[in-house]
């Protein structure tokens, strides 16, 4: 039979995993206009022109961008909100 | 030579003017294209899962969320499918059409046509190095899906610059 101290410690690890954040990215795909991604992550985000055409650019370059990272319903709620501009939005809890 | 525009036409409309035969006939090819949305491949595209790898998230997903993302696509279409109907000889040039639409539709038209885009990009497989291809064989269908998504992405440019104009005060 397990003692308190080890179930304490199991306990703990779950708590810790519910508790890691959710990465919001957005994958690149070739029909989507860059001005369109800027758009639309102005418009979900609320992100400054600057921080938005920053994130699009990672997008178009590198296949990706971490747009947002955070509790796993607000996650869900922007994931929502980029596939109804119909961009490739993923998300995934942080290793 | 492309004369295209998108402009505000008083305060509660907007105007595209310069719609010669090759964007009228993308313009005119909206309801087929959109039609396509439920083909497989461009279902797949338009209402993704949400994770890589979390069945249940996903099954729950496409159970409770993508129901109303089609939905709002159709509506969407819908709109603008109906504002199509208002095209009209442009007076300022022959041979030139114009469709004057509630601003209100704006987000509507964003939509559907990008939706549009993207159907026809997933069914006819556009890479990257298709889309810096401006060399098109019209008798290909492939070819004329090419030149549909470049020009409906040039009416896309516009109507993201109108809106846009709003965004800046976020």
């Amino acid at each position: 039979m397990p003692n308190p101290g080890t179930i304490h410690i199991e306990e703990t690890a779950t708590d810790a995993a519910l508790d890691q954040p959710w990465n919001v990215i957005v994958h690149n795909d070739p029909i989507n206009l860059m001005s369109y991604v800027t758009l639309v992550f102005m418009r979900v985000f609320g992100y400054p022109r600057e921080r938005a055409e920053r994130h699009m650019l990672e997008v178009h370059q590198k296949g990706r961008s971490l747009v947002w990272s955070g509790g796993r319903e607000q996650a869900e709620h922007y994931v929502h909100q980029l596939h109804s501009y119909q961009l490739l939005a993923q998300m995934e809890q942080a290793s | 030579m492309i004369h295209l525009r998108v402009q505000p036409d008083g305060p509660k409309n907007l105007r595209i003017t310069g719609i010669d035969p090759v964007v009228l006939d993308s313009l005119f090819a909206l309801p087929e294209i959109l039609e396509l949305r439920d083909k497989p491949a461009a279902r797949d595209r338009l209402l993704p899962v949400p994770t890589a790898d979390n069945e249940a998230l996903n099954a729950d997903w496409q159970q409770n969320v993508t129901p109303d993302l089609r939905h709002l696509f159709v509506t969407a279409s819908e709109t603008v499918l109906r504002d199509l109907t208002g095209v009209e000889p442009d007076p300022r040039a022959k041979q030139l059409q114009q469709l004057t639409f509630p601003a209100e539709h704006l987000n509507a038209w964003l939509s559907a046509v990008n939706q549009a885009r993207l159907i026809l990009g997933e069914l006819h497989h556009v890479t990257e190095a298709d889309m810096a291809n401006a060399d098109f064989n019209l008798a290909e269908p492939r070819d004329l899906a090419l030149l549909r998504i470049h020009v409906l992405g040039y009416l896309l440019e516009y109507l993201v610059k109108i809106s846009g104009s709003d965004e800046t005060s976020l």
